[in-house]
């Protein structure tokens, strides 16, 4: 209890308290009568890059019994907030709720990478996933039933939260503490078994995928962008801090596998997919099978720390692709496959820069997809995981059919429809920063080395 | 016993109770349904309404804060009690979550939750 004023004071939660004081600004902002929107997406943005920005002087190490930091976590941070960034300047919400929303989701996930404790774990799980609920209800897509997702996301992660108590009952059981440290014995095995299956819930890993359609379908998809890059990357993290608690367990030993089948189911069922946006959500789901596949080839590895860049890097390669998929969608107001037919001839610039976000997204060389995608199957090679290697590569060759296939459909079909005007200000930007960030991302990995290193350290 | 025996012999309780339970339902004899004999009581005042009525949005609202504001008692009753020997550390600290409290209270006003309609 002493150390109470320590936790407040210590370096290593500056950045979660500059997004916390940038929730209470947001909401403070929405009680004066005169403030728009405007005001609290500027605060959000701002505390956001100011977190960023913190994050490169923030001590390391443990401060206290809930906390602590390291390279890791760190590096995860940029994830979570970078990948906030694109649903922020793209709200156009005339209240605070949709920002202050986001921000909570952005402190839980980041109280979850400043964790020592599985208490702490769960606080920021339970921070991170609460606003999101209420973000999908608040911020539908337009064809969307209203609150039927939102009610969906919510059971399945009441239900992610319940497995992951009682992990940690059997953790505590087993251990006689709810530090992030190994548990011995079956208990500790079970325990952790079920925090890594609420793990791969939030996930959304086969076979705990079956909200995660309905709920990017139904978002707006800036919204889906954002969930399906910094909330999975959180939950990403998580996975990977249980599978080194135990880098010879039950779950670690599952992980491979489960990554792989993951990556050809969502492969085969995006494929089927008539609405847009369920497909980006299927690929979603094959794209985290093999996040999944990498946890489980860096656990075969010992989890040390500085082989996790495989992994860091998918992450941010994947944070361009996801969030630049969802915002074409979001500026070319296209609701069916279908509805991309002709699209390359009515509007150049956006079909190009999707076409690149799609050759990304399938995988070939040479873009960002292709590397990170070769840096996980890499690692996977080398900790001797042939055969989900094998069935993980099978899915990306099935991927080319939807995303190859929706180029074809852009460039060499007759147009059927007039698309609408679309529109201006900060959606286009970002979706050639994330395009860019897609392609650059492939041939120059290098320009993050010097960033990357100074976290990792 | 070790925790898998232990497992197992749960899993045998429950299967045992749901195969009893299946067991009348497949056996025993139908209940014959007339008069008040769905109800959940067959005497008493008789339920004003169905169970599955939908609760207004704006009763969960009251429900939630309550909630809220109820349940950090927990925390603030042993602060009172234990007052006089607390350092400065941990009295700056309550002060900032009652202090937070109390900030969203004044939100909530704000924004017309607590008016009665």
């Amino acid at each position: 209890m002493r150390e109470a004023l320590a936790f407040f004071s210590a370096p290593l939660l500056w950045p979660q308290l500059t997004l916390a004081s940038g929730l209470l600004c947001c909401l403070a902002s929405g009680m004066s009568r005169g403030v728009t929107g405007a005001a609290s997406r500027t605060l959000g943005v701002v505390s956001l890059l100011v977190a960023l920005w913190m994050l490169l002087f923030t001590g390391r190490g443990p401060g206290g019994p809930l906390v602590s930091l390291d390279g890791l976590g760190a590096a995860w941070q940029i994830l979570f907030n970078v990948g906030a960034l694109p649903v922020f300047l793209s709200l156009d919400e005339d209240d605070e709720v949709p920002a202050s929303l986001l921000l909570g989701v952005c402190l839980g996930a980041g109280l979850l990478a400043a964790s020592a404790s599985l208490l702490m774990v769960f606080i920021g799980l339970e921070l991170l996933s609460l606003p999101a609920y209420l973000l999908v209800a608040r911020l539908p897509s337009a064809s969307a039933p209203p609150h039927e997702a939102s009610v969906k996301y919510f059971f399945s992660g009441a239900l992610a939260s319940c497995l992951f108590l009682l992990g940690m009952a059997f953790h505590y059981a087993s251990s006689g503490s709810l530090a992030l440290a190994p548990a011995p014995g079956i208990m500790g095995a079970a325990g952790l078994a079920l925090m890594g299956s609420a793990a791969l819930f939030k996930l959304g890993a086969a076979p705990f995928h079956f909200w995660l359609p309905d709920v990017y379908e139904s978002s707006a998809p800036a919204l889906a962008g954002f969930l399906s890059t910094s909330v999975k990357s959180a939950a990403l993290f998580l996975l990977m801090r249980l599978a080194s608690l135990g880098p010879d367990s039950a779950l670690s030993a599952a992980l491979p596998w489960i990554g792989a089948l993951t990556a050809l189911y969502g492969s085969l069922l995006a494929l089927r997919q008539v609405r847009l946006q369920r497909l980006f959500a299927y690929s979603s789901v094959s794209h985290a099978g093999i996040m999944v596949l990498g946890v489980g080839a860096w656990a075969a590895q010992g989890c040390d720390p500085a082989a996790a860049a495989p992994l860091f890097f998918y992450g941010l390669v994947y944070l361009c692709m996801s969030n630049g998929a969802f915002l074409f969608i979001r500026l070319s107001g296209l609701s069916q496959r279908g509805d991309a037919a002709g699209y390359g001839t009515m509007r150049a610039a956006p079909a190009a820069l999707f076409a690149v976000l799609l050759l990304s997204l399938a995988g070939i060389p040479p873009t960002g997809g292709f590397l990170a995608k070769l840096l996980i199957f890499w690692e996977a090679v080398k900790a001797g995981l042939y055969l989900p290697v094998a069935v993980a590569a099978l899915a990306s060759l099935v991927g080319l059919g939807y995303y190859l296939g929706l180029i074809r459909d852009m460039y060499f079909d007759e147009p059927k429809w007039r698309s609408p005007e679309t529109e201006t200000g900060a959606v286009p930007v970002l979706l050639w920063v994330c395009a860019a960030g897609a392609a650059l991302l492939g041939v120059l990995p290098w320009v993050l080395k010097s960033y990357l290193e100074r976290l990792f350290l | 016993m070790t925790g898998f025996a232990l497992i197992f012999a749960l899993l045998l309780v429950g299967a045992s109770v749901a195969a009893f339970t299946a067991a009348g339902w497949l056996l025993g004899p139908r209940p014959e349904h007339e008069g008040d004999a769905e109800l959940p009581y067959e005497t008493g005042v008789r339920p004003a309404s169905e169970p599955g009525w939908g609760l207004a949005a704006l009763y969960w609202r009251y429900a939630v804060l309550f909630v809220a504001f109820d349940v950090d008692l927990a925390l603030l009753l042993p602060w009172a009690l234990n007052r006089p020997v607390l350092d400065l550390n941990l009295m700056v600290s309550v002060t900032l979550f009652v202090g937070l409290l109390g900030f969203m209270l004044l939100y909530f006003w704000r924004k017309g939750t607590l008016e009665c309609r």
